[in-house]
């Protein structure tokens, strides 16, 4: 039997009052305060929202400063990083600052603490943190210290994980590692098995001695190249697919929970509730999961506010005919 | 022809008494202030008639809102041509830094019907464009740059051109509700179904967009720069195969000039353009560069990192011109004007093209700095390229 959950899995679009007033602190119009109350404000509507609709593991929505692109929390907070140009962002039309490595990379353990909206933790459902994996991480970072790409992947699993630990200890209750990088490879091949085994063994670092459940989501790109072996080779108890990217039918039977990205993040095209249904049904069908989390097929920033929490909303109504109609 | 020719590439900076009253708020002393200063330094023709307007403060009409626009038009142009330390120096091409425009997205969107806007989305940091959706096919409603053009024209006393968003940037940039929609119904594998609804969306943009060229083109516009800075955005072939489709739909048989401008690739860099850009039939690609680029003087590759990439164009054998990004905008913290000149320099070494195909640009538009900033920008980019300019004259 399945077990039908819901999360965001991504950075959440900032509201439009959250925007003007960015755009107002930019321009020296308004304090910090302001600022700081906007986020805060902003946060504490998103997380109304989760709990409306029935989100399983609360998310801040990533929306604060601390989270000005995905890798920044990292960038800023960990030794060894320094900001770097300005580049796209994988298909998107947004954009990211390269951390680059001229130094020993390392953590002091507070640095994604200190990006989270810590007032919304242990607010009745476990809180979840959503940071780059490995291997995104130091595909995107360039490498002026190490001259070694798997040397810089064990790096940042230990800084990773020391990282998490602390995390677990403020009672943060789920991370998922995101990859776009292993599936969004345009003109690369899909990296090898061998690889794919290599990143299994940097999560494994980065998850030592972690209890806190644990997810790996692919987005941006097709992930069946990867099926069914990535179930073997990931130790997180969930696996993350971006299905408007990924056929189902290229999935197979696994014990693993599954992250199953149904809606499309990159669209405001509102998807019909029973297709969906049918589809997550199909899902678990097929690979006879114990869980899967209901979620979008990324961030949802890539769309205005309105039409990000929209599209939660109709996860939420999936996951409700799922569960015959009870909350 | 003159070595190392220069232009602007994108936007400057809106001057506070421009933007305010279209905000509704009173212009203050500093507000008219700057029209003053910068009026004179620029010998802009009419500052006093704008004092006059200026003076006003609040409440102005929307004739008198037009009037700010057609000043702030003049104050680019006139930047553009007396950027530089030396007396007269000036960029050689030139326009009115997108002043009549909200940005290079939403005036072309909100003059094209089909569209609705829906809401803001972020790019990076606190910058954000309004999203557009395309509900219906689009429409042509009118030249949304005609005016723009015609009083840059009439203007400018150096070469004009006239900056065009693309079909590709604009489909990349909104919604694809209609599109989408449309595709959804068909049984296809997920990839090939929303490529296909980003192709018809884009073509059928094409046809509006080149519509408004033609127009241009009547009127007198002698060149026109294709801006894609979503060329880098879809990263497959077939994406890139539709960039240069677009272009050559979008330009075909119109007798200009057209260049393309694009920035802000992926990390890979603008390599996965390649070979499909060199089918674009237009006379010269403008890039960014300095954004990777190091601070140091030098004409070696690791000084000059940022500009590997200008090796691609040797390799493949080009020989039309190139704009060179040599002045990132998104930071207030600027280089030496020597180090400009070795950027300048070392684009010609790595691309072996003659100086005088060589366009001196900053990497993109100059919209988010100050205006301060932003004409010390453009004064690197006259200094450097002079400085250039003697080294290989020498």
């Amino acid at each position: 039997m399945t077990e039908f959950l819901l999360a965001l899995s991504g950075v959440h679009a900032r509201s439009e009052a959250t925007i003007r007033v960015t755009q107002d602190w930019e321009r020296r119009r308004v304090d910090s305060r302001t600022l700081a109350k906007s986020f805060r404000e902003d946060c504490e509507s998103l997380l109304a929202l989760q709990k409306r609709v029935g989100v399983d593991h609360f998310s801040d929505g990533q929306m604060g400063l601390p989270w000005q692109d995905f890798l920044r929390p990292i960038t800023d907070g960990f030794g060894g990083l320094r900001k770097g140009p300005l580049v796209r962002w994988f298909n998107t039309n947004t954009f990211y600052y390269v951390p680059i490595v001229d130094g020993d990379l390392t953590s002091e353990g507070r640095a994604l603490w200190r990006s989270v909206e810590r007032t919304l933790v242990r607010r009745g459902s476990p809180f979840k943190v959503i940071v780059p994996d490995p291997l995104t991480f130091c595909e995107l970072a360039e490498d002026r210290h190490y001259g070694n790409f798997d040397k810089l992947l064990f790096v940042y699993a230990e800084a990773l994980n020391t990282e998490l630990r602390f995390l677990e200890g403020r009672g943060v209750g789920y991370v998922q590692l995101s990859s776009p990088s292993l599936t969004a490879r345009f003109r690369k091949e899909p990296i090898s098995r061998d690889a794919l085994i290599q990143l299994g063994e940097a999560l494994r670092s980065a998850l030592r001695g972690v209890s806190l459940r644990s997810g790996f989501h692919t987005y941006f790109g097709d992930a069946s190249s990867y099926l069914p072996f990535i179930f073997d080779a990931i130790p997180t108890q969930d696996i993350g697919f971006d299905f408007t990217q990924t056929d189902p039918s290229s999935l197979s039977k696994t014990g693993k929970g599954l992250i199953a990205g149904i809606v499309d993040s990159r669209s405001t095209w509102a998807e019909d509730v029973g297709k969906l249904r049918r589809e997550v049904e199909e899902i678990a069908d097929k690979t006879g999961s114990p869980s899967i989390i209901l979620a979008p097929s990324s961030d949802l920033r890539y769309i205005p506010r309105a039409s990000a929490d929209e599209k939660l909303g109709k996860l939420g109504r999936v996951k409700k005919e799922l569960r015959g109609g009870a909350d | 022809m003159k070595a190392f020719p220069t232009q602007e590439i994108g936007s400057l900076p809106k001057f506070s008494w421009r933007t305010k009253p279209f905000r509704g708020v009173p212009l203050v002393d500093a507000d008219v202030k700057t029209a003053r200063d910068w009026g004179e330094r620029f010998r802009v023709p009419g500052t006093g008639d704008l004092l006059n307007l200026l003076s006003k403060r609040d409440g102005f009409s929307e004739e008198e809102k037009h009037r700010l626009v057609e000043f702030s038009l003049l104050y680019a142009i006139k930047m553009e041509e007396r950027a530089g330390s030396g007396e007269g120096v000036g960029l050689d091409l030139v326009w009115s830094g997108e002043q009549a425009r909200t940005e290079m997205y939403e005036t072309p969107v909100s003059g094209i019907g089909g569209f609705e806007f829906i809401g803001s989305v972020r790019s990076f940091d606190n910058k954000y464009w309004k999203m557009a959706s395309i509900r219906a096919p689009p429409a042509y409603k009118g030249n949304y740059h005609l005016d723009e053009f015609l009083f840059t024209k009439k203007h400018a006393v150096r070469r004009v051109k006239v900056p065009v968003t693309d079909a590709i940037t604009i489909m990349a940039w909104s919604d694809n509700s209609y599109y989408g929609r449309k595709w959804a119904r068909k049984d296809m594998p997920p990839l090939e179904r929303s490529f296909s609804a980003r192709r018809e969306f884009t073509l059928e943009l094409a046809k509006t967009i080149r519509r408004v060229i033609r127009g241009l083109i009547e009127n007198g516009a002698e060149e026109v720069q294709m801006d894609i800075p979503a060329a880098t955005q879809y990263q497959t072939v077939e994406d890139i195969e539709l960039v240069s489709e677009a272009f050559n739909e979008t330009t075909k048989g119109l007798l200009a000039t057209f260049s393309v401008h694009s920035c802000f690739p992926p990390s890979v860099g603008y390599g996965l353009l390649f070979p499909q850009l060199l089918e674009m039939k237009c006379r010269r690609f403008s890039f960014e560069y300095a954004n990777r680029d190091s601070l140091k003087t030098g004409l070696d590759g690791e000084s000059r990192e940022g500009f590997k990439d200008l090796k691609l164009f040797k390799e493949y054998g080009y020989e039309g011109e190139l704009g060179v990004g040599v002045v990132h905008v998104h930071t207030d913290v600027l280089p030496e004007v020597a180090v400009v000149r070795d950027r300048i320099l070392y684009s010609a070494k790595v691309t072996e093209l003659p100086p005088e195909r060589l366009y001196i640009n900053p990497d993109c538009g100059l919209r988010t700095r100050s205006p301060e900033v932003a004409i010390k920008c453009l004064d690197l980019v006259v200094d450097g390229a002079a400085l250039a300019r003697k080294e290989v004259c020498a």
